[in-house]
């Protein structure tokens, strides 16, 4: 058995399988597939409680996940963000010595979330500067329009 | 209206997601519906063979101890029940469940049609280069409970 805790270099060695087989399309394309198969819950969670339902999908995973954040939630202003001190996921791959992380690893972030909110109304703003420091700022905001 | 902060550090919480199982099964059906189910194995074998590189080394230099405590600490973690008969030549771990596998069905998250490869294909790329062999010699799909034999190879 793979444990969970083991997970995160199978994914990272799952998307340079691919990237292999298909180049980026390939690997585009399993996160599409990933979004719309396995984030039914945060499309439950915002389609009832709208922003809210962000901090709840979040509160969950980041807590299991033993991450490093500072996670905020403004109904007025319709905005989540995570500030993502120190990624628990892109730190392991980091800190691994025998294995190198899918160059663009932290993309599939950007890619499942955004599929899933965007129709839903809302707007990504991704601040992946520091990404090789496993620092990151996630940001979903309403659309002015809705 | 709300307005909510939540601050965490990395102490504060065990590192232990189970959902991951349910986006390794996703993965894993995936690559048998894109391309195949061969796709889903040479993927298994070069993740053990990239990730458990270190593993690899140390049944090499220590012998079928190493993999015993790397079971036992996985099925540890994942809190689930091993009964091990061990020897120097010889090891058969019976899972009485597969954590994995019931984390999934009681969860609602499919299980892949070839997530037995996780285990099969697995072990096997792990035994690969040393002086051991694995087999698995029974799986339930249901529950993922399972026989699984590493024997030293005959030379």
């Amino acid at each position: 058995m793979i444990s969970c805790t083991e997970f995160i270099p199978a994914y990272s060695e799952l998307f340079k399988f691919l990237d292999k087989k298909g180049g980026k399309k390939a690997v585009n394309d399993f996160w599409n597939y990933l979004s719309d198969n396995f984030l039914g819950n945060l499309e439950e969670l915002v389609k009832k409680h709208g922003i809210m339902g962000c901090w709840m999908y979040w509160s969950h995973t980041l807590n299991e996940e033993a991450a490093d954040f500072t996670m905020t939630c403004d109904e007025d202003a319709g905005e989540f963000t995570i500030d993502m001190h120190y990624c628990p996921s892109k730190g392991r791959l980091l800190n691994f010595k025998h294995i190198e992380p899918y160059e663009d690893y932290c993309g599939h972030c950007q890619v499942l979330y955004n599929r899933v909110l965007e129709p839903l109304g809302f707007e990504q703003i991704y601040d992946t500067s520091h990404v090789n420091e496993a620092r990151c700022k996630l940001t979903f905001k309403r659309k002015a329009n809705k | 209206m709300a307005k909510k902060t939540m601050t965490r550090k990395a102490a504060d919480n065990e590192y232990l997601h189970k959902d991951f199982h349910g986006a390794l099964s996703n993965g894993i059906e995936y690559l048998d519906k894109t391309y195949g189910e061969e796709a889903v194995r040479e993927y298994l074998r070069q993740f053990a063979n990239t990730f458990y590189a270190p593993l690899k080394e140390d049944i090499k230099k220590r012998g079928l101890i190493a993999l015993k405590e790397h079971i036992e600490k996985t099925y540890k973690i994942e809190g689930g029940k091993v009964d091990i008969a061990f020897s120097e030549d010889e090891m058969t771990v019976k899972v009485a469940a597969c954590p994995a596998v019931s984390h999934m069905r009681s969860h609602g998250y499919q299980v892949a049609r070839l997530f037995v490869e996780t285990t099969r294909t697995v072990n096997e790329a792990i035994c690969e280069g040393t002086p051991f062999a694995a087999e698995l010699l029974e799986y339930d799909d249901q529950t993922g409970r399972s026989v699984q034999r590493f024997i030293r190879r005959v030379k």
